[in-house]
């Protein structure tokens, strides 16, 4: 991989991304232009700066955050199909919202928030529950690791269903339309909430990115270069969990993003995390805030959650990665 | 001990009374070891005489039970990982099967202990001495291709060659030449004894290997049941009674008298 074509990759995803920024909240089912917003039109100062504008850089942040959370548990894992949730995150978030959803008065502020607070509670429980299954006294071990993933993931999808099956047809629709994940919002609550989060956990894992490419030729070779593989490990188990559980809190479960992104990636950055870290921070923005323009255009004036759309581009991906696996 | 030089000087690694211990049983020691710098010295062994435990007590990545080891005097738990790394490198057996990484990149690998963290991208001099290495070593035409389609042989170059541009004083190999056909054992052997004896470098390797032991070992150290039981020249380790007591097999010498190198041979009755 030749340092010349990195580059351009690199700097053609960072224009892509702010291209994304500027164009992507002109775009939508009711046309709106900057000169509506400069002339004072109230409707398209609403439509661009509270509802598409806030919506972009959620996606801007949410999608980068799930890329990098993938690379990292990619490299960890050394397993091409792990992503963000393959520790339980998800489900877990999806537990705590489901309860929310069951128990608390979602009409109420307080129950709105409750199901974000839930939600996120429901996800840091889930990754300490994994984590703590697969604690030894030498250390974590990523096979277990991954093996409690699925176990608590499988059980809490089994207490959802129980928890469906005593709702109501209103209660359900709730529970079912937040597993879908989506990014719309109103205003920028949502998007502050979120951004320290991402910020702070794509700032630890670029500042790893060093650390990372020594797990690549093993953790044998990596600690006896200095790496502390162990600490490594919790560390960014840690930070993504932290990161992701905000994020899922807010926008429910977006699946594939933290697959796929990173795996077309690579192809062109190849795997050296001083450019893929980056790259996928760029390219995973970039990549959802396609998908939420798609998702909310393709069926207008009715608006697809962009988690449904990425779940049905993720069943063709995985099988176009199990034929070029076949052929190399 | 050895008869190689016991100079005034702190020997660059001292093992006193080290032992390893796993599931109750001991697995290494308790022994003595001084690795003198300059010197090539390769640890032979039977399988599980506790070569590739001692290879890790050597390298800092296995702690010892009891008793401690010193780099030139200062104890080990007195350096930090990464200090220890700018002075020990390890090429271990056991690696991924799949490394996703041109030779270039996994050399540049080495350069790890030298990194800041926010650092942004390696710096001239990581990559001058990446090219030295790639160079030393001789598989600079190799630099940008994938590592997964190198032979064998190449790859534990690589690997040595990453070795080599952590520019640590110290090399220490397990096994290197195992999986090897006898073309790339005899080029692993040619690279380790020419990095030995240009001067720079202190090697030590673990390895079962009597045929490599012997073409490139300034010194010999036999290891049994995680002890020491022979340390000496390759003329005062490589004789058959020695190796038979070791291995519990028949060899007969052949090369010169200073250099002698080992064949197995079948007993009579087992033909």
């Amino acid at each position: 991989m030749s340092g010349g074509r990195r580059r351009t990759v690199l700097v053609a995803l960072a224009v892509a991304w702010l291209a994304v920024l500027l164009l992507a909240p002109l775009v939508g089912s009711q046309p709106v232009s900057v000169g509506d917003v400069i002339s004072g039109d109230p409707a398209a100062t609403t439509i661009l700066l509270r509802l598409r504008l806030p919506r972009v850089l959620l996606a801007l942040l949410a999608g980068g955050a799930l890329a990098v959370a993938g690379v990292g548990f990619q490299t960890l894992f050394r397993n091409p199909l792990a992503e963000p949730y393959t520790l339980g995150v998800a489900t877990g978030a999806a537990l705590g919202a489901v309860i929310a959803l069951r128990f608390a008065d979602p009409s109420s502020l307080a129950g709105f928030a409750g199901v974000a607070v839930a939600s996120f509670a429901g996800a840091l429980g889930a990754t300490a529950l994994v984590v703590g299954l697969a604690w030894r006294k030498s250390g974590i071990e990523s096979g277990t690791l991954l093996l409690a993933g699925v176990a608590v993931s499988l059980s809490a999808s089994a207490i959802i269903l129980f928890i469906q099956y005593l709702s109501d047809a209103t209660q359900t629709f709730r529970m079912v339309r937040w597993m879908m994940g989506g990014l719309a919002v109103v205003g920028y609550g949502d998007v502050l909430w979120v951004a320290p989060w991402v910020v702070a956990g794509v700032g630890v894992l670029l500042a790893l990115r060093w650390d990372l490419n020594q797990l690549l030729t093993g953790e044998e070779l990596a600690a006896s270069r200095g790496v502390d593989v162990s600490r490594l490990r919790l560390v960014l188990l840690g930070v993504t969990s932290l990161m992701v559980g905000a994020l899922v809190a807010v926008t429910g479960p977006i699946g594939f993003v933290g697959l796929m992104v990173p795996h077309l990636l690579r192809g062109a950055v190849g795997h050296d995390h001083l450019w893929l870290a980056p790259a996928a921070f760029l390219g995973g923005g970039a990549f959802l805030v396609v998908c939420d323009l798609v998702a909310r255009t393709v069926m207008a004036p009715a608006q697809l959650p962009v988690g449904v759309l990425t779940a049905l581009l993720g069943g063709p991906f995985f099988l176009w990665l199990l034929l070029g696996r076949r052929r190399g | 001990m050895s008869a190689a030089g016991q100079g005034a000087a702190a020997p660059l690694v001292a093992a006193r009374g080290v032992a390893w211990e796993a599931g109750g049983r001991c697995v290494v020691g308790p022994l003595d070891l001084e690795v003198t710098a300059g010197e090539c010295l390769v640890i032979v062994g039977p399988n599980g005489a506790g070569k590739t435990s001692l290879i890790r007590l050597l390298t800092g990545l296995l702690e010892p039970s009891a008793g401690g080891l010193a780099w030139r005097g200062t104890a080990y738990g007195e350096h930090s990982r990464r200090d220890l790394a700018r002075r020990i490198a390890y090429v271990p057996q056991i690696r991924p099967a799949r490394v996703p990484l041109t030779v270039e990149e996994v050399v540049l690998l080495g350069r790890h202990p030298h990194l800041g963290r926010f650092q942004l991208a390696p710096r001239p001099e990581d990559h001058e001495a990446v090219a030295e290495a790639l160079d030393r070593v001789g598989i600079g035409a190799l630099r940008q291709r994938p590592v997964d389609e190198l032979s064998g042989g190449e790859r534990q170059s690589v690997y040595i060659a990453a070795a080599f541009a952590q520019q640590a004083e110290l090399l220490v190999l397990d096994e290197p030449t195992t999986h090897l056909d006898p073309r790339h054992q005899g080029e692993v052997a040619s690279l380790l004894a020419r990095l030995a004896r240009g001067g720079d470098r202190t090697v030590v390797a673990a390895s079962h290997d009597l045929t490599f032991a012997a073409l490139v070992a300034d010194r010999l150290v036999a290891l049994a049941e995680g002890r020491v039981v022979a340390d000496g020249t390759p003329a005062e380790i490589l004789r058959p009674e020695v190796l038979e007591s070791l291995f519990g097999s028949r060899f007969e010498l052949v090369g010169s008298a200073e250099r002698p190198v080992p064949v197995l041979v079948l007993d009579e009755e087992a033909r």
